[in-house]
């Protein structure tokens, strides 16, 4: 430090000391030594993005290549891309059905959540009754019990309700697994709200239902959009039951499906890149889009 | 009035959660092959089963490393490359999507990439190693027992920082500026700032993290089973990957129960425990 500061003081053409402005000495370490910090962050932030997305990039580039390219490992890009891994990836894993089940239930599950929860917030931050107090512990009991206490079991009680292998069956299950927490963040939403408007409503005669209809969740959008991303992302992920439920590939969401497509003996690997490049376009574009949504309602979930 | 709100949430929350969980203990005290209507009772014969299983044991100790590492590495992780990107004058939006990114998506997703990419005879892994001249480090990274368990593991985290990191963001984020500048007037430099004002600041975040993150790492399963389904062996083996198959490959759902009972009853009490703690925490 001290010698490199010497020789950037000293005159470049004679190699001795030049003259030297005292003040200058501690402001110019100083910015050096933003300037280094400054390198050293970014060069951390940067390795660190390499890192979460080669993964992703390096999927891409195998699903160009063809199996032989793939199988050599020579090339980290595809020399000669080949676009219709994709067709065949799209067509051999039938991704259509998968990705169509998967649309259906997502958005049913979410909407039986927003349902569900947004009466239940409304009702735990707003309403006196009988039992709230139980009732708010149940839900926040509830969310203690772990999946690996309950799959076994949730999956007997759909056989004997005749509900396993079915797409209702499955719909109930991911709206039961969202509820609580929903419930939780409706809550806490609700009880920040303004009470004038409804208090303005109740004293021109409405009625409670029609107060929630009418006032209550026209302003809860934000609350409401919150829950659904996370929810949604949530159940467009879902494994653990769809594996459970589903005999029947007709009814397989698409994480199942890519599964059975990668247990079937046909496809080669640089196709089963394509099909899994395929099924997360949907999140990706999800992700990009909601991303303000989702980054709020992860903490809304998890300080809940 | 306020039932009636509420019966939607308390109905599916009854059916499907409370039911099954109760029907979990019992079941634990039964035998069942899946499809037969009878069940008759066993009593302590499946615990007797499942603590001498070696499998669940196997699982219950690598699960524990998914923890332990999980909770420090990660957590590790994720605390530094928030404070990095609060920092960060430029390219903040940019850096945080891309280290919430992989955590969008789903475990068969990461799962079958990183298959691909640890395989090792074309995986890029092996590939990367042998063109850097650094061949020798090259691994059966998921075949060998000796180094499976440390692939799967490293998986997890690269999935699963980013989650506590967007948290860890938004309560740095929260810490109000005026603190800073008080420390500032007083001499305060870089680390006694972060040991006496961020650290003390975040510790509500990093309690729920902490918790979030370890059950996240305990009850880790679909990347497992896509990587490894628990081989070699049993040296990637976890508890609900165990308790899948002693279910419904091995058609023992008896035994299955009472391990979800043993293992999800340990979830429950850490999940109170810590809670307990942290609420202890806040009081004082």
């Amino acid at each position: 430090m001290m010698s490199a500061n010497q020789v950037q003081q000293s005159d470049p053409r004679t190699g001795l000391p030049g003259p030297v402005e005292p003040d200058d000495r501690p402001q110019s370490r100083r910015r050096r030594r933003i300037t280094a910090d400054r390198v050293g962050l970014y060069g951390l932030l940067i390795v660190a993005a390499l890192t979460a997305l080669f993964p992703l990039l390096w999927m891409v580039s195998g699903s160009l290549q063809s199996l032989d390219e793939l199988l050599s490992g020579k090339s980290l890009l595809p020399k000669d891309p080949h676009w219709d891994n994709y067709i065949t990836a799209w067509v051999q894993g039938d991704l259509g059905k998968y990705l169509l089940n998967s649309v259906g239930y997502t958005l049913t599950a979410v909407f039986g959540i927003l349902v569900a929860s947004s009466m239940a917030g409304y009702a735990l931050a707003r309403l006196e009754f009988w039992g709230k107090t139980f009732f708010t512990f149940v839900i926040l009991a509830v969310m203690i019990i772990p999946a690996p206490a309950m799959f076994l079991a949730q999956y007997r009680l759909l056989v004997d309700l005749g509900l396993s292998n079915s797409r209702v069956g499955y719909v109930l299950i991911l709206i039961t697994s969202g509820v609580p927490m929903a419930t939780l963040i409706m809550r806490s939403f609700f009880a920040g709200q303004p009470k004038d408007l409804e208090e303005a409503a109740a004293l021109d005669g409405a009625s409670s239902p029609r107060i929630f209809a009418s006032v209550i969740l026209p302003l809860a959008k934000p609350g409401l959009a919150a829950v659904a991303v996370i929810q949604g992302l949530a159940a467009w992920n879902e494994y653990l039951m769809a594996l459970v439920i589903f005999d029947d590939n007709a009814l397989m969401p698409i994480q199942r499906g890519l599964t059975s497509f990668n247990s079937a003996e046909t496809p080669q690997q640089e196709i089963l890149l394509a099909a899994t490049a395929i099924s997360i376009v949907p999140v990706i574009f999800f992700y990009l889009l909601a991303q303000k949504h989702i980054v709020k309602g992860i903490g809304a979930g998890a300080i809940k | 009035m306020g039932l009636v709100f509420l019966a939607p949430a308390i109905v599916v929350i009854g059916i499907f959660t409370i039911t099954p969980f109760a029907q979990a203990i019992l079941l634990s005290f039964q035998t069942w092959d899946g499809v037969s209507p009878d069940t008759p009772f066993v009593g302590l014969q499946n615990y007797e089963f499942v603590f001498k299983d070696e499998a669940f044991w196997a699982s219950m100790t690598n699960v524990a490393v998914f923890g332990v590492v999980g909770f420090f590495l990660g957590n590790g992780i994720a605390i530094a490359m928030a404070l990095a990107v609060n920092k960060a004058t430029r390219g903040r939006t940019f850096f945080r999507t891309v280290f919430y990114l992989p955590g969008v998506l789903s475990v068969v997703v990461v799962g079958l990439i990183f298959s691909s990419m640890f395989d090792p005879r074309s995986g890029v892994l092996n590939r990367m190693l042998d063109v850097a001249g650094l061949g020798s480090l090259q691994q059966n990274w998921l075949g060998d027992p000796a180094v499976a368990l440390p692939s799967v593991v490293a998986v997890f985290i690269w999935f699963h920082w980013g989650f506590g990191f967007l948290l860890f963001l938004a309560g740095l984020q929260d810490i109000p500026a005026e603190l800073y500048e008080a420390a500032e007037l007083d001499g305060a430099r870089g680390w006694a700032k972060f040991r006496y004002i961020t650290w003390p600041q975040l510790a509500p975040v990093t309690t729920i993290v902490s918790l979030l993150t370890l059950l996240a790492a305990l009850q880790v399963f679909g990347t497992v089973q896509v990587l490894t389904n628990g081989g070699p062996g049993y040296h990637t083996m976890v508890p609900t990957l165990q308790i899948y198959a002693e279910a419904f490959t091995n058609h023992r759902y008896g035994s299955a129960a009472a391990m979800s009972v043993l293992f999800g009853g340990a979830l429950v009490l850490l999940s109170l425990l810590q809670l307990g703690i942290s609420a202890r925490r806040s009081r004082s």
